[in-house]
């Protein structure tokens, strides 16, 4: 196994438990009024986007380049 | 003091504090978001700039440069946005005045930052010593990436400061249960350089 497969695991295990505990996060918090709630709402919807976004680009399905040449 | 309760109930400098507090907390969040929103623009005129600059070149990224690392600026996000999740979970915790936990995930969040940080100054050091990319020197990739990921990295250098003053702050008794508005910020500042780190990693190495 070599340091780029291990790069690989830790993006995917640790965007999924980020994008799990933001998505459990937002839902405990759903339901509470008050501006600073809907921010931190939204933020942490983009914190699960990222985290998502992360996996996607640890398992190779986003920015993999190799395959498609330099452009 | 003792007559003071004794006639008004309560000490009237702690009711005053406590009063103006509460006036003047929605005004501090807004300035606070106000702020927030100068960033957002900041970085997106920015990020603006880079797409411009980008869509006018022959080709992305010019000859000569190889594509970044996805894998390791991978695992970098995640340590940023784990770091969101424990600062998430830090105020949530200080909410319910569990002070330990508090500590335990502002520290987590802390050494995640440090951690981020660490990883790109890896990723600044490799490209510019192996793969000679330089920020005036390798055209308008290096400038826009140096640029931005800079300022980004500036950002969450102070948001490490910052959280750490929090932490001592809150250690010493500046905060309360009922008044813990720094400790607000700080989560807002935090959670908006991981937004940003979402959109910075998805230009310079997804697209």
């Amino acid at each position: 196994m070599n340091a780029v497969m291990i790069e690989h695991i830790v993006a995917i295990v640790g965007g999924i438990i980020v994008a799990v505990v933001s998505a459990v996060a937002l839902k405990n918090d759903w339901k509470t009024p008050g501006m600073e709630n809907q921010v931190f709402k939204l933020m942490l919807a983009l914190l699960c986007l990222g985290a998502i976004i992360a996996i996607l680009a640890g398992a190779g399905v986003l920015g993999n380049f190799h395959q498609g040449g330099n452009a | 003091m003792a007559v003071a309760n004794l006639l008004y109930g309560h000490e009237p400098g702690v009711e005053h504090v406590d009063q103006l507090y509460a006036e003047t907390r929605d005004l501090r969040l807004q300035g606070f978001l106000l702020f927030l929103i100068s960033d957002c623009v900041l970085f997106s005129s920015f990020i603006f700039a880079y797409f411009y600059m980008r869509n006018s070149g022959q080709g992305w990224p010019p000859p000569g440069i190889h594509r970044l690392d996805v894998a390791f600026a991978a695992v970098n996000s995640v340590i940023l946005f784990g770091s969101g999740a424990t600062m998430h979970y830090a105020l949530e915790n200080w909410k319910h005045g569990h002070f330990n936990r508090y500590a335990m995930f502002m520290i987590a969040t802390i050494i995640l930052g440090a951690c981020f940080l660490g990883g790109q100054a890896y990723e600044y050091t490799n490209l510019i010593y192996n793969e000679h990319v330089t920020w005036a020197g390798s055209g308008i990739f290096g400038a826009s990436f140096f640029t931005l990921t800079g300022m980004h990295g500036f950002h969450v250098s102070v948001g490490v400061i910052y959280l750490f003053i929090l932490l001592l702050q809150s250690v010493h008794g500046v905060y309360t249960k009922h008044k813990y508005f720094g400790l607000t910020a700080g989560t807002l500042y935090w959670h908006f350089v991981d937004v940003i780190w979402v959109v910075l990693f998805s230009i310079f190495y997804l697209i």
